[in-house]
C-alpha cells in the first residue's frame, strides 16, 4: 500500500532523509522511531505530500504520489501532533468539509459514528475555540479517519489525549489496520509503539538503523535478546550501542 | 527593564529581517526585491520634476487639510477601536511577560515600543514619498515630522481603545475614571458638528465651484473662533511637516513634540486607571453576579439552506464553502450587510422625497466606495490563500490540484468584495432612482449597473488572483492572515503596495478592456448602449483567458512550494 524508495531530503547542506527504502502492506502498522531530528517527521511529511522530496519515489496505492498527487492523496490520511483546525467551522462543519474533499457519499451515515468513537458526539456544535486540546486532536483524527483511508499517517498521535482517550485511539488504529489500512505512526512513546505496531523503523541521522519486528531486530543483534523497545532503541542510536541510562 | 524590552524588539526584529532577506538566495526574490527598488526609485527619486509642480500650490492648505485628515483618523479610532491589535500579545509574549516580573505599564510600554518598529518603516516610506520641492525642510527634519506626527497618532488611538474598551466592559465604573477623556471627546465632537453645520452654508457653493474654491472656503471656515480653537491642537501636529526653513520647523515642532510627551503620559495613566477600573468591576461582578457569564451563542452556527455543503461535487468547492462561512459568521460582514440594506432602503425613499440633495451625496459616497473598493478592497477582504497559507501543510495534504486549490480560494475573496460593490452600487442606484431629471437617465443607468455588476466578479478575480500570486510567489515577504499591519502608522507601506498592485491589475486589464472597448465601439450603431453587454462579454473572456493562465502557473508553484523551506510569515 505505501512504498518509498530511495527517499531523500535536503535542507540547503543538511540532509533530513538519505536513501529511506521500506514498504507498508495492508494491514500493517508500521511504528516510525527515532531521535528528535532523526528525521521521522520528514519521512511522514513527505508521504503525506506536503514536503518534495530531493530524491526518491513514494507510492500510495500504486500511485506515484509526485505523478498523480491526488490519486495517491485521496488514499491518504495525515494526523498531525499539533491539530490545524479552521477558526469557523465546527465540529460537524469540519467533518463534512473533510468529507466533500474525499467525496465521501454517505457523510451523513459516517459522521455519528465517528463523533461516537472519539468522544465528541456532545460537541457537534463546537468550534474549534470552545474545544480542550485534546478534543482538537480528537476532532483532526475525526477528519482523518471520516473516509476510511487505506493509508494512515499519524505524528504523535496521542499528544494531549487523556488516558481514556489514548486507549480509544489504540483500539481506533489496531481496528483500522486489521480491517485492512496500512499505518505508518511515528511517536517517541515506545510503549506504544511496541504494543500496537507489527514492525519498527528505527532511525537516526536521517538514515534507517534498523527495520522489522522487534523479534526480528533482535534476532540480528544477538546481545538485545530479552531487552524491551526502549533499551534496544537507546542501543541503536547510541554510538557506542550503550542500552544502561 | 526597558533593556530587556529593547533587547527583545530589537533582536526579533533583526532576526526577522535576516530570515526574510535570506530568501534572496532565490532568484524569484531577488527579481522580486529589484522590481521594488526599482518601484521605490521612481515613487522617491525619480519623481521629482525640475521645476516645481502644480501640487506645490496646494502646499499652503496642507496644514489645514493634514489637521482634518488627523482629526478623521482619530475619530475613527474612538468609533471603531482599531488600535486593538497594537496590545495584542503574541504567545510567547503571554508565556514570557505575563507570568514574569513585569507590571502591567511595562508590557504596554513593551507594546509601544514594538509599535515602533512599524512607525519608523512608514516613516521613512513617507520621507521619501514627499519629495523635498513639495514639503517640509529638509529629508531628516520631515523624517522626524512624519515619525512625531505618526507616533501621536499612534499613542492617541491607543489611549482612545483604553478608553472604550474599559467603557464596554467596566460600564459606569469605567465613566468614572475616563471622564476627563469622554468630556474632552465630547466637546470635541460638539464642536466639530456645530462648526461643520456653521459653515456648511459656504463649503457647499465651493465644493460646486472645484477643489480650489472648496479649500479656500474651508480656510475662511477653519479661520473661525471655535474652528480654530478646536483645529489648533491637530494643526500643531501637521505643523512642522509643514515648515519650509529651519527656523520655521524649530518654532512649530516644540508644540508638536509637547504634544506627543501629554500623549505618552495619557497613555500610561489611561493604563492605570483602566486597571483600577477592572479590579472595581471584578469585584463588583463577584458579588452581584456569581453565575457563569460566557455560554456561547449558537444561533449565528445555524446556516441557510443555501451555505449546506453536498457531500459530492467539485471537492475544491469545500474550501470555498469554507471560506465564505468565515464572512458570513463574522459579526462585522453582517453589520456592514444590514447597514448597506438599510442604507439603500433609506437613500430610494429620500431620493423621491428631496432628489438632489442627502440622497445625492450618499449616492455619490456609495459610487465613490465601490470604485475604490477596485483597489483598496483586496487589502480589506483577505478570506483566501493569504489567510489559508498559514495552514500549507493541511492544504498540501488534500487530494486537490494545486490549481483548484487556488482558483477556490480566490473564488472566495472575490465572491465577498463583488458582494460588497453589489451592495454599494445598489445604494447609489437607489439614491438616485427618484432623481427624474439626472443625466443619464433611468434607463441607461440600469444597463450601465448590470453591466458594471457582471464584469466585478471578473475583474475581481483577475485582481484577487494577482493578491494570492504574490502570497503564492513570496510567503516570506507578504503579510499572511486575515489580519494585517493597518492604521495610520501603516499607511505608507499599504499605499505603495496598493498603487503597485493598481499597475498590475491596469496591466493585465489593458487588452481584455480593449477588446471589450472595440466590441462596444463596433455594435454601438447598430444596438446602442445594449453594445455594453457584448463589450462586457468581450471585456469577460478576456479575463478569463487571462486568469486560466495566471491559475495554471500559480497552481504549479503552489504544488511546487516547499512548506519547509517557505518560511511562511505570520
Amino acid at each position: 500500500m505505501i512504498e518509498v524508495e530511495g527517499l531523500e531530503k535536503q535542507y540547503g547542506d543538511f540532509p533530513a532523509v538519505r536513501g529511506l527504502s521500506f514498504a507498508v502492506r495492508p494491514g500493517e502498522v508500521l511504528g516510525l522511531v527515532g531521535p528528535n531530528g532523526a528525521g521521522k517527521t520528514t519521512t511522514i511529511r513527505s508521504i503525506a505530500g506536503i514536503i518534495i522530496p530531493t530524491r526518491g519515489t513514494i507510492r500510495i496505492g500504486g500511485h506515484d504520489l509526485a505523478a498523480e498527487p491526488v490519486a495517491a492523496k485521496s488514499l491518504l490520511a495525515f494526523i498531525p501532533d499539533e491539530p490545524h483546525l479552521f477558526e469557523y467551522l465546527t465540529v460537524e462543519e469540519h467533518l463534512r468539509f473533510v468529507g466533500r474533499l474525499y467525496q465521501v457519499g454517505d457523510v451523513d451515515g459516517r459522521i455519528p459514528g465517528l463523533l461516537a468513537e472519539l468522544d465528541l458526539a456532545d460537541k457537534r456544535t463546537a468550534l474549534p475555540g470552545e474545544l480542550s486540546r485534546g478534543m482538537k486532536q480528537k476532532l483532526a483524527i475525526a477528519c482523518g479517519l471520516l473516509h476510511s483511508p487505506a493509508a494512515l499517517l499519524l505524528d504523535e498521535p496521542l499528544t494531549g489525549l487523556d488516558p481514556v482517550g489514548i486507549r480509544r485511539m489504540k483500539a481506533t488504529i489496531v481496528r483500522r489496520a486489521a480491517a485492512g489500512t496500512a499505518v505508518i505512526l511515528s511517536s517517541h512513546l515506545l510503549h506504544l509503539v511496541e504494543e500496537i505496531c507489527t514492525r519498527v523503523l528505527v532511525m537516526n541521522g536521517g538514515q534507517t538503523v534498523a527495520i522489522g519486528t522487534v523479534a526480528d531486530i533482535v534476532a540480528s543483534r544477538p546481545a538485545l535478546s530479552g531487552r524491551r523497545l526502549e533499551d534496544i532503541f537507546l542501543a541503536l542510536i547510541t554510538p557506542d550501542g550503550d542500552a544502561r541510562p | 527593564m526597558i533593556g530587556v524590552f529593547t533587547y527583545l524588539a530589537w533582536r526579533s526584529t533583526y532576526n526577522r529581517v535576516a530570515r526574510q532577506a535570506r530568501q534572496l538566495r532565490n532568484p524569484r526574490y531577488l527579481a522580486a526585491l529589484a522590481f521594488g527598488l526599482t518601484y521605490l526609485w521612481i515613487v522617491a527619486v525619480d519623481q521629482r520634476p525640475e521645476r516645481p509642480p502644480q501640487i506645490l500650490v496646494g502646499a499652503r492648505w496642507l496644514e489645514l487639510v493634514g489637521a482634518v485628515g488627523v482629526i478623521g483618523a482619530l475619530l475613527w479610532g474612538w468609533i471603531f477601536g482599531v488600535e486593538r491589535r497594537v496590545l495584542a500579545f503574541s504567545p510567547a509574549e503571554v508565556t514570557f511577560l505575563f507570568s514574569g516580573p513585569v507590571t502591567r505599564r511595562g508590557l504596554v510600554q513593551y507594546k509601544l515600543l514594538r509599535n515602533q518598529v512599524l512607525i519608523l518603516f512608514n516613516s521613512l516610506l513617507w520621507t521619501l514619498i514627499l519629495a523635498r520641492e513639495r514639503f517640509g525642510a529638509s529629508p531628516w527634519l520631515r523624517a522626524i515630522s512624519i515619525w512625531v506626527l505618526l507616533t501621536t497618532i499612534s499613542f492617541h488611538r491607543l489611549g482612545a481603545s483604553f478608553v472604550r474598551t474599559s467603557l464596554l466592559e467596566h460600564g459606569r465604573i469605567a465613566l468614572r475614571h475616563r471622564i476627563v477623556s469622554l468630556v474632552l471627546l465630547g466637546a470635541l465632537v460638539i464642536g466639530v458638528a456645530w462648526s461643520i453645520k456653521d459653515a456648511m452654508p459656504d463649503l457647499a457653493p465651493g465644493w460646486a465651484g472645484g477643489l480650489t474654491t472648496f479649500l479656500d472656503a474651508l480656510t475662511d471656515a477653519a479661520g473661525r473662533p471655535v474652528p480654530r480653537v478646536l483645529l489648533a491642537p491637530f494643526r500643531a501636529m501637521v505643523r512642522p511637516l509643514a515648515a519650509h526653513t529651519l527656523g520655521d520647523w524649530v518654532r512649530a515642532a516644540g508644540p508638536a513634540l509637547g504634544l506627543l510627551v501629554l500623549h505618552y503620559v495619557w497613555v500610561i495613566r489611561a493604563d492605570a486607571a483602566f486597571e483600577e477600573a477592572a479590579a472595581e468591576a471584578a469585584l463588583r461582578r463577584a458579588r452581584v453576579t456569581p453565575r457563569e457569564r460566557a455560554t456561547p451563542r449558537l444561533a449565528h452556527r445555524r446556516l441557510p439552506a443555501l451555505f449546506r455543503l453536498a457531500p459530492v461535487g467539485w471537492p475544491a468547492q469545500a474550501l470555498l464553502w469554507k471560506n465564505l462561512l468565515a464572512v458570513v459568521r463574522s459579526r462585522r460582514a453582517r453589520n456592514v450587510a444590514a447597514a448597506l440594506a438599510l442604507a439603500a432602503v433609506v437613500a430610494g425613499l429620500l431620493s423621491f422625497q428631496a432628489p438632489g440633495s442627502v440622497a445625492e451625496v450618499a449616492g455619490w459616497l456609495a459610487t465613490t466606495w465601490a470604485g475604490l473598493s477596485i483597489v483598496i478592497g483586496p487589502q480589506w477582504v483577505r478570506n483566501d490563500l493569504r489567510s489559508d497559507l498559514l495552514k500549507l501543510d493541511l492544504l498540501r495534504s488534500y487530494p486537490l490540484a494545486g490549481r483548484a486549490v487556488v482558483a477556490a480560494e480566490t473564488a472566495a475573496s472575490t465572491l465577498v468584495l463583488t458582494g460588497l460593490q453589489i451592495g454599494l452600487l445598489l445604494v447609489a442606484y437607489f439614491a438616485f432612482l427618484g432623481n427624474a431629471h439626472m443625466d443619464p437617465p433611468l434607463g441607461l443607468r440600469t444597463i450601465a449597473l448590470l453591466t458594471v455588476v457582471a464584469c466585478l466578479p471578473g475583474i475581481n478575480y483577475l485582481g484577487m488572483l494577482i493578491q494570492n500570486g504574490a502570497a503564492i510567489l513570496f510567503p516570506a515577504w507578504v503579510h499572511l492572515g486575515s489580519g494585517r499591519p493597518g492604521g495610520v502608522e501603516a499607511l505608507g507601506q499599504n499605499m505603495l503596495i496598493i498603487v503597485a498592485y493598481s499597475a498590475l491589475l491596469g496591466a493585465g486589464l489593458v487588452l481584455p478592456g480593449m477588446l471589450g472597448l472595440l466590441t462596444f465601439a463596433l455594435l454601438r450603431d447598430a444596438i446602442g448602449w445594449w453594445a455594453l453587454v457584448p463589450g462586457s462579454l468581450v471585456l469577460l473572456a478576456g479575463i478569463a483567458v487571462e486568469a486560466a493562465a495566471l491559475l495554471r502557473w500559480l497552481g504549479g508553484v503552489f504544488e511546487s512550494t516547499d512548506p519547509a523551506g517557505a518560511e511562511i510569515a505570520a
